[in-house]
């Protein structure tokens, strides 16, 4: 307990805590989620598909200026069972195992990657390549502070 | 009367306003208003352009041209229609000198440092086909509405224009000076042969005007293409630099690969995340702000640079030199750092298929630390 009140007292906070945009979407993405996962708890019967739709949820509805965010929402409100974000991982397996990135058949190359990075990209595939790039540079973004997010909330429970 | 602009510096604006403007922005296209010819005798000029040109293309320039215009990004209707009598009304004596300009930022990372200006020679006003084009770009509009006013100095062509000069480049490489030189004479062709039609052009078009380089088509497509393909650079561009990496690949195709496979193992994280979350409950008093004060204190006892930068509530010194000023360390959180290393690569390396991603993708989340201070 003292060791939490000499933590406490030194505490920094920002005095701009809605200018960060990173600090911005994790806050919003864990005020979405946490209650969820509480609701989720407390109904007992949270399969796993369940909580990942929960996860996906709350990250589409702590991203809604991007236009992915859109996209998944509408995937997510479709489906009961999203799989998102787990259909990519046989396409990706055979990226990791391709031998060598060969600079000869690039121009061919670059379109069969793009389009694999559509795939990624909710609602990728509705979009243009310029578009796409720039949701994607915002998507993987928002990906990386939702890791953190989850990670702190599974270790902070456990 | 020196006419300074101070361009709010845009290093306050948050990446998501940006975007959000940006793709406003490209969705207005009825802010073409064509300016009418005003014969100003300006003595020093500034066609100073705080641009700094080091990395730009096209579409930078143009881009900068707009947030030239528009020094209050938050309106940027009312930028665009800046009456050119507002702009040339007093001296342009050095307008434009000063304010340190920053690049639009695409995702909030400026492109630009430091106070770089450009002067853009003027002495060659050669008329050699002037090339437009229709094009839903405002941007481009704005940047014509910029060499207008150009061209109104031009009539002056004062002392301070022959020079090409083009101070404080960043990366001052032969290669994009002469890229700068090149876009120079481009903007100042473009001026030069504005200004005869600026007179005749009074009503809203969507015509930029693009010079072709030396050694390059004119052709509309190709020039359409072109501009296209400086976007994808650019925005490939800060790919690279948003994925760790990246940058060790030159070509399109290998950064692409990266990109792809960085993307897939996010996702692959949070579904195992989720999976273990599924397991787990939720503290009920789990806080975010408490995730985000940083901690300061005085005895260190263990220096642990965890990537999420949770601690424990052991004292401790935060790392934090090359992170952002907010970060995560908990006050509830009583793990032992070294036990929750542990743990944190624990059931990323039974999950991946490589044990050595966990501790990569750690470092990669520093990095992302490293870079959220932006």
């Amino acid at each position: 307990m003292e060791r939490q009140i000499i933590n406490k007292k030194k505490r920094v906070f920002s005095l701009e805590p809605n200018k960060n945009p990173s600090a911005v979407f994790t806050r919003k993405y864990t005020s979405h989620l946490v209650p969820a996962l509480k609701k989720l708890n407390m109904n007992k019967n949270s399969s796993k598909q369940t909580v990942k739709h929960e996860v996906d949820m709350a990250l589409a509805l702590s991203a809604q200026e991007f236009a992915w965010s859109r996209f998944l929402l509408q995937k997510l409100s479709s489906s009961s069972n999203p799989t998102t974000t787990t259909s990519s991982s046989s396409d990706g397996i055979r990226i990791l195992e391709r031998p060598d990135k060969e600079g000869g058949n690039e121009e061919g190359g670059i379109e069969e990657r793009l389009r694999e990075l559509k795939k990624l990209l909710p609602g990728g595939e509705e979009m243009n390549v310029e578009e796409m790039l720039s949701e994607i540079g915002n998507y993987i973004k928002c990906l990386e502070l939702q890791t953190i997010a989850l990670k702190s909330i599974v270790q902070d429970s456990t | 009367m020196v006419f300074v602009i101070n361009i709010v510096s845009s290093s306050t604006l948050t990446f998501t306003l940006f975007l959000s403007h940006s793709l406003s922005l490209q969705a207005i296209c009825f802010l073409k208003k064509k300016k009418k010819k005003i014969t100003m005798n300006e003595g020093a000029i500034g066609g100073d352009l705080l641009l700094n040109y080091t990395d730009m293309s096209v579409l930078e320039r143009q881009r900068a041209h707009l947030k030239y215009l528009n020094p209050s990004f938050d309106s940027p209707l009312a930028g665009f229609f800046a009456d050119s009598s507002m702009i040339n009304g007093g001296e342009m004596d050095g307008y434009l000198a000063t304010a340190g300009l920053n690049l639009p930022m695409i995702y909030g990372e400026t492109t630009v440092e430091g106070d770089p200006r450009m002067s853009i020679p003027l002495e060659t006003t050669l008329g050699t086909g002037n090339f437009r084009k229709r094009k839903f770009d405002t941007v481009t509009k704005d940047c014509n509405e910029k060499k207008k006013k150009m061209n109104r100095e031009e009539v002056t062509e004062g002392e301070e224009e022959e020079k090409s000069k083009i101070t404080e480049l960043n990366n001052g490489s032969p290669k994009s000076i002469k890229k700068m030189k090149n876009k120079a004479k481009k903007e100042e062709n473009n001026c030069s042969n504005d200004s005869s039609k600026v007179t005749k052009e009074l009503e809203k078009t969507d015509y930029i005007h693009v010079r072709a380089r030396r050694g390059q088509a004119t052709d509309s497509h190709s020039i359409a293409e072109r501009v296209r393909r400086e976007k994808i650079s650019e925005r490939m561009k800060f790919l690279q630099d948003l994925v760790p990496g990246c940058d060790k690949f030159t070509g399109k195709a290998g950064m692409l690969d990266e990109i792809i496979n960085y993307v897939q193992s996010l996702q692959r994280q949070i579904e195992f995340l989720s999976m273990k979350l599924a397991v787990v409950n939720p503290r009920p008093d789990f806080d975010m702000d408490d995730i985000f004060a940083k901690e300061v204190v005085s005895t260190p006892m263990t220096v642990v640079p965890s990537p999420e930068m949770v601690h424990s509530g052991y004292s401790h010194e935060m790392v934090n030199s090359g992170y952002s000023n907010e970060m995560v360390n908990s006050g509830y959180v009583h793990f032992n750092p070294m036990q929750q290393v542990d743990t944190s690569s624990d059931p990323l390396s039974c999950f991946n298929n490589n044990g050595q991603a966990p501790s990569m993708w750690d470092s990669d989340v520093q990095n992302l630390y490293g870079s959220l201070g932006v």
